[in-house]
């Protein structure tokens, strides 16, 4: 195994020596046809409904972006969670993020308990093109929202994840603002 | 004594974490997991079963059944830990010894591609890591292999001549780049054009594959995903219907003004001059 490990090494070299040949590459010209393999094609579906049982939620989803400062805008509904459209859909490749607001001027709003979800509890999200999406929760994080954790959140993944937000932490009465973020890491259950 | 002292100052310590937002989920290691995935880039290879097995554990473990040449598996979920990789013709029974064998160190949090790559004669396994750092605003990451035993060197560029990969020899992968997302052109050698739509946020791998019947075929491999905007800082979730009547910190201060005005209340009373009198102790 150990000939095997070092042929690999041999066989995939150092890249940054690819450049040396590339004076004779100018008189090579690759057979003819030259085509692109099918790629899989733009998915327009969008996600739904969100369900997580272990916390009572059960959503339907509206669509929601960035105001002109860049920052994500919530749902005008309290009871009503949102998918940030600008982003993977979940079920596809990538973070999925999805909002919800934990309190209303009155009393509690859809993501109200999303800080009581636990490693491995279930959240399903239905799509318009009908597929149903299992996620696992897999870690609770709470950030002051000054210091926002946005490349865990929203960095790239190279599977299908989910991140569910709200807000938490002591509420700023001057501000009218709750001074963190709570997130729900969540991946595709196997 | 000290020990006491240092509980104090542990206590004092998370309260300070918890005020500014670094509450010990926060601090919890992600879950311990990474992602593997396989590629048959080798064009003289028949199709092959890949074995992905724990060394330290004999029951975590990957198969992944009839990969052909230019197949891309989905990422597989495994424990962090090193593992074997290996291949035997399809259908071959698991206990016989594999045509190729190599061994792989998964982290937690990272995303690994194990492509099989070279002619058969001179099989071998690449293993390459996906980068999953962020690319920057409005631009997409790619890198190329080159599986095409018929091209010895590969030039590959993108719109406005970013060259992609420059005499890059057969078998070999290139590092990646940061290229402008959305629509583009690729052009491959000696001039064929084949538009391109790479995402922004995105990561790809750019398979140049020997095509059935002649000439070349390029898949694009999605590596991982990112949204193409990415939103500034927290969100405002919550209007304070449930939040308690003052923030900790309020409260405190409440208690401390209301004992304070009481305090002052009581003084003033005892020294209060009667009206219409001038005070004791008052200036002239």
């Amino acid at each position: 195994m150990l000939a095997v490990a070092a042929g690999v090494v041999a066989l995939v070299g150092d890249p940054r020596h690819q450049d040396r040949q590339a004076p004779a590459a100018r008189a090579e010209v690759p057979p003819a046809p030259v085509v692109l393999a099918a790629a899989g094609s733009a998915d327009p579906a969008r996600p739904v409904r969100v369900t997580i049982p272990a916390i009572g939620v059960d959503s339907d989803l509206v669509d929601l972006g960035v105001d002109a400062g860049g920052a994500l805008v919530p749902p005008t509904d309290f009871a009503r969670a949102g998918w940030f459209a600008a982003g993977p859909v979940p079920g596809d490749v990538g973070p999925a993020v999805l909002a919800g607001h934990v309190d209303s001027y009155r009393g509690p709003a859809v993501f109200f308990r999303l800080d009581e979800l636990r490693p491995g509890d279930r959240v399903t999200v239905e799509r318009s093109d009908g597929r149903t999406v299992q996620f696992a929760v897999t870690r609770v994080a709470r950030y002051a929202k000054d210091r926002f954790a946005t490349d865990e959140v929203y960095g790239p993944t190279a599977d299908p994840q989910l991140r569910l937000v709200t807000c938490g932490g002591a509420f700023d009465r001057s501000r009218r603002s709750y001074l963190d973020n709570v997130v729900v890491y969540a991946r595709l259950a196997q | 004594m000290a020990r006491l002292t240092r509980g104090a100052l542990l206590a004092v310590l998370c309260a300070g974490l918890a005020a500014l937002g670094l509450s010990p989920a926060a601090a919890a290691p992600s879950d311990d997991t990474g992602l593997v995935r396989m590629m048959h880039l080798s064009p003289d290879t028949p199709s092959v079963d890949a074995y992905i097995d724990s060394v330290s554990d004999p029951d975590v473990g990957v198969v992944l059944p009839a990969v052909s040449y230019g197949d891309v598996s989905a990422y597989r979920s495994v424990p962090a830990g090193t593992y074997t990789v290996s291949a035997r013709a399809a259908g071959a029974d698991p206990q016989s010894p594999p045509v190729l064998a190599s061994t792989v160190t998964v982290a937690a949090g990272t995303a690994t591609t194990v492509a099989g790559v070279g002619r058969f004669a001179e099989l071998g396994f690449a293993v390459l890591p996906d980068d999953l750092t962020p690319p920057p605003a409005g631009q997409t990451r790619v890198r190329v292999v080159n599986a095409a035993a018929g091209t010895p060197s590969l030039d590959l560029s993108l719109d406005g001549g970013t060259r992609l990969a420059g005499g890059l020899a057969f078998a070999k992968t290139t590092d990646y780049v940061d290229v402008p997302g959305g629509a583009s052109t690729l052009t491959v050698g000696g001039g064929a054009q084949l538009p391109v739509q790479l995402a922004d946020g995105s990561v790809y791998t750019l398979l140049v594959l020997d095509r059935d019947g002649g000439g070349l075929a390029v898949e694009p491999a999605l590596d991982a995903a990112s949204p193409g905007v990415v939103p500034v800082g927290g969100v405002e979730t919550g209007a304070g219907g449930t939040a308690p009547a003052g923030a900790p910190v309020g409260r405190i201060a409440l208690v401390v003004l209301t004992v304070a005005v009481l305090g002052l209340a009581l003084t003033t009373r005892f020294r209060l001059p009667r009206r219409g009198r001038p005070a004791r102790h008052a200036a002239r």
